[in-house]
């Protein structure tokens, strides 16, 4: 059994969590849910006894308070951090990975230890590569031989830090499988962070994170019984309300029907609680009129290697005007990689690029279309020692736009995009909403006919996540830009208006979203979808 | 043109915001051009020496009180050669003499008297100086009549004075190892963070953005170089000009501006600043080597001195000596300003086409 008092960490002035209290009996899976930097991983980094904190952790008697008295337990405890394959060596083989991990843990190679491990190895289905180097697996694969590495020494507390973030629908089954049979089988206590809502279901117990704080507890069930009451069918009120997407949120009672709640309803909830109303965010209507069925974007097979690595291999995709396009895969699929052969970041090694019906042959060809393009890179690139509104005044600059129409621009986004308040902070201290936000800004400071975002919405809370895919779609409808979008949330599919699946590479699915329901009648969500598509 | 000074002051507020990396260059411009004009010491100092004698003592002890500080210590006595040679094995002398039973004797009788030298030479120079040292004492003894007397006359650097040539040559290699660095930051930073790539795609010729991020990089050194000249080489050390100084500073900008395509050349092939500490060791060592700032040009083997036509700093070396304390004229300049003008351009060809270019 393992049990937390009290457990606080801050690291500098900041707090991460705070008044962390819980129980978990054996043989159980404790899930954290939550957005990045609502203190996950330092709750579980201080379990696991790798950073100092404050409080008591109790483990079947043992109670450590510091991560030096935690060196006791520690064969006990298996712990794999954020990050795909990050326990990992590139250049080692399974076999060698195995022997490795086995040699470090002091660990008696006899009969039932070899029969362990095998055992482990087909439950991951990894027994008939033993001879593949860890840097030619996939990001699923990496992750199961990652999670077998850490369950090599039999730790009775299994603590895994987003196993599942970035690895394809399969794979995350596959773990999942892994997961729950070593907790009947083995009887190990289970803590296990996750980004996927859809997740919750396996497990046991379920502790939702925000802001250094946990706002609810219990099982997926429970949960989601608790808001019904909350949560109603898109309308318009007086009351104190939050309305996005299709649903309103509202805690007085409203006299319309109810909509069954999801466990991302939790968020909106508990932010109305707090009395943390969302702005309005919306995006003026552009004067000019737009100008439908221009094909934008028109790549014919196109490939790019990397060494003897195909990182994307004939792949077709078309983007045409005022259009939504979810470019899905998992971690590793090629969505960057494409994105930045689009973007002449990366050379073609095959295949034709047609941007605005225009042939590019090399950069000359794209002088005249720069002005036309944005991009949002993955994680937000902006310079960190520099304000918002510095950075947006720079790129104001460089787009030749003058100074007196920049002070406006940066006034009617940042009011419009709602970070009006954070205009004179560093990038590095705010919220990762509100970074995407005004990296989206500094995007469309040009007006471009299109965008290109990487992976916007990764990492991002469930709150600042509708609300960006509610601007895309402002964005669509008053400016009439095009859009290209790459996620690994396959649940994201639903606010695109169509699809392109990409898997090692390849393209395995292209289609309107609509279709995707008709082809899957069955299906509950996309994540089913595509699931068929991978296998 | 605005664009060029958007990006120029951007560049230079970020410098100036990332408090390290100010006080790292206060440093170097400071306190190591001052460390080592007054800390390096190539001539010998404070000798230990340690002397057997089996010598009647008298014409031994004339000789050995001529060993006195700065450049010796105080002659410690041993009882046999093989404890000399265990002290000197020990590291507690450096030279050992021996004066054997036959030494006064044959001193007086002139029949070549003989003293045996044991030397420690680890450190090759400072071995050698003693022995130099030595010698000339011994010169006093030998009673020559030679025919011929030196007049030395020393040009350019009137006392010999190690510390003005050693704090110039440190100043010049602090400017080529900041300016290296200091630019391959600027651009490797950004390709870390991405934010390479946007600028890239903004509708900007991307020479003019690289030219500016160099130009911001070359203005901070160029701060550095006025501060550490003024303060440190004029005030502390008293280094004298027999050039002109404005030549100084000129030919200095245009070594900082082909330093910095050192800078872009490093930041092209690397992709974090972990690879830039290893390139710039890899790349910056042969550039002072065969730069002549160790060892003279005409001193290498031949190969290497074609080689050294290579090395940037080989050209402004010469020139600064040649302004610092030489005094020469700027027509007879213009060969290095040439030098590092045809280097620097190269490496901005190279740059602009592997780190500026979209496909």
């Amino acid at each position: 059994m393992l049990e937390v008092k009290d457990l606080a960490v801050s690291h500098k002035k900041k707090i991460a969590i705070k008044n962390l209290n819980f129980k978990v009996d054996d043989g159980k899976i404790l899930g954290f849910i939550g957005a990045d930097g609502a203190g996950k991983s330092s709750a579980l980094n201080a379990i696991a006894g790798v950073i100092k904190f404050d409080g008591e952790i109790i483990y079947n008697d043992f109670i450590y308070k510091s991560p030096k008295e935690a060196e006791n337990i520690k064969l006990n405890i298996g712990y794999m951090p954020q990050g795909i394959g990050l326990v990992l060596y590139k250049t080692l083989t399974i076999k060698e990975h195995l022997d490795f991990f086995a040699d470090i843990r002091d660990i008696k190679i006899n009969k039932e230890f070899l029969e362990y491990k095998n055992h482990l190895l087909s439950m991951a289905g990894l027994e008939k590569f033993l001879d593949r180097r860890a840097g030619d697996l996939s990001g699923g694969m990496m992750q199961k031989l990652s999670l077998v590495c850490t369950m090599l020494h039999r730790p009775k507390l299994l603590i895994l830090d987003e196993p599942t973030t970035g690895v394809d629908p399969l794979s995350r089954i596959e773990l999942w499988e892994i997961l729950e049979q070593s907790a009947k089988e083995f009887n190990t206590i289970s803590i296990i962070s996750t980004a996927y809502m859809g997740e919750a279901s396996k497990m046991d117990d379920i502790l939702l994170f925000d802001e250094g704080e946990i706002i609810a507890r219990g099982n997926s069930e429970q949960l989601i019984n608790e808001i019904k009451p909350f949560v109603y069918e898109k309308t318009t009120t007086d009351k104190k309300h939050i309305t996005i997407s299709d649903s309103t949120y509202c805690l007085e009672n409203l006299e319309i029907q109810h909509q069954k709640p999801t466990l991302e309803s939790l968020f909106f909830v508990n932010a109305l609680k707090k009395d943390r109303l969302l702005p309005k965010l919306q995006i003026a209507k552009s004067k000019e009129s737009i100008d439908k069925n221009i094909v934008v974007m028109k790549a014919t097979k196109i490939t790019k290697k990397f060494g003897d690595f195909y990182a994307n291999r004939n792949v077709d995709c078309e983007l045409k005007s005022g259009e939504i396009l979810g470019l899905l895969g998992a971690n590793g699929a090629g969505k960057t990689t494409f994105i930045k052969m689009l973007l002449g970041l990366l050379p073609l090694d095959g295949g034709e690029l047609e941007l605005f019906d225009k042939k590019i042959k090399d950069s000359d060809d794209r002088n005249g279309l720069k002005s036309q393009i944005g991009y949002v890179s993955q994680h937000f690139a902006l310079y960190d020692d520099m304000t918002v509104r510095e950075n947006m005044m720079f790129f104001a600059s460089i787009h030749k736009i003058d100074t007196k129409k920049s002070v406006q621009l940066i006034d009617s986004y940042s009011k419009e995009l709602g970070f009006e308040k954070y205009l004179d902070e560093m990038p590095k201290s705010l919220p990762l909403g509100i970074n995407q936000r005004f990296s989206l800004a500094v995007s469309i400071l040009h007006e471009p006919k299109v965008l290109f975002l990487d992976e916007p919405t990764s990492g991002v809370d469930a709150i600042a996540r509708a609300q960006f895919w509610e601007l895309l779609k402002e964005l669509k409808n008053n400016r009439g830009i095009s859009i290209l979008i790459t996620t690994h949330y396959m649940s994201e599919a639903e606010f695109c208006d169509r699809v392109v699946l990409l898997k090692d590479g390849e393209k395995i699915a292209d289609d309107k979203v609509e279709n995707f329901y008709k082809k899957f009648p069955n299906a509950k969500s996309f994540e089913e979808i595509f699931l068929e598509y991978y296998k | 043109m605005k664009i060029f000074i958007t990006i120029l002051l951007k560049e230079l507020i970020s410098f100036f915001r990332s408090f390290g990396l100010v006080i790292l260059v206060i440093y170097f411009f400071t306190a190591e051009v001052y460390v080592a004009a007054n800390g390096m010491e190539i001539e010998a100092k404070n000798v230990a020496v340690g002397v057997v004698d089996k010598s009647a003592g008298g014409m031994s002890k004339k000789i050995l009180s001529n060993l006195h500080s700065p450049e010796f210590q105080t002659p410690k006595f041993y009882k046999s050669q093989k404890e000399l040679s265990d002290a000197i094995y020990n590291k507690n002398i450096m030279v050992g003499m021996i004066f054997d039973e036959q030494f006064e004797k044959d001193y007086y009788k002139k029949l070549n008297p003989t003293i045996n030298i044991l030397i420690d030479s680890t450190t090759a120079s400072q071995s050698l100086m003693a022995i130099g040292y030595i010698q000339n004492i011994l010169m006093k003894f030998n009673n020559l009549e030679l025919p011929v007397a030196l007049k030395m006359h020393k040009l350019f650097n009137q006392n010999a004075d190690t510390g003005l040539f050693m704090g110039v040559s440190e100043l010049l290699s602090v400017i080529t190892l900041l300016t290296t660095i200091l630019t391959a930051i600027a651009f490797v930073k950004e390709k870390e963070s991405g934010t390479w790539d946007i600028m890239l795609l903004m509708p900007v010729n991307p020479k003019i953005i690289i030219l500016a991020k160099s130009l911001s990089q070359i203005i901070i050194i160029m701060i550095g170089v006025v501060l550490s000249v003024g303060l440190i080489l004029f005030q502390s050390l008293d280094v004298p000009i027999n050039g002109n100084l404005l030549h100084f500073f000129i030919l200095t900008f245009f070594y900082v501006a082909t330093t910095a395509g050192i800078g872009l050349f490093i930041a092209a092939v690397s992709k974090n600043i972990m690879q830039i500490s290893q390139l710039s060791i890899v790349i910056m060592m042969p550039i002072i080597f065969l730069s002549g700032a160790w060892t003279p040009i005409y001193a290498m083997h031949p190969l290497l001195q074609y080689l050294s036509a290579l090395s940037p700093l080989s050209y402004y070396i010469e020139g600064c000596e040649s302004i610092f304390f030489r005094g020469t004229s700027f027509v007879d300049l213009l060969p290095y300003f040439g030098g590092v003008l045809i280097l620097g351009v190269i490496l901005y060809w190279y740059g602009f086409r592997k780190i500026g270019k979209l496909f």
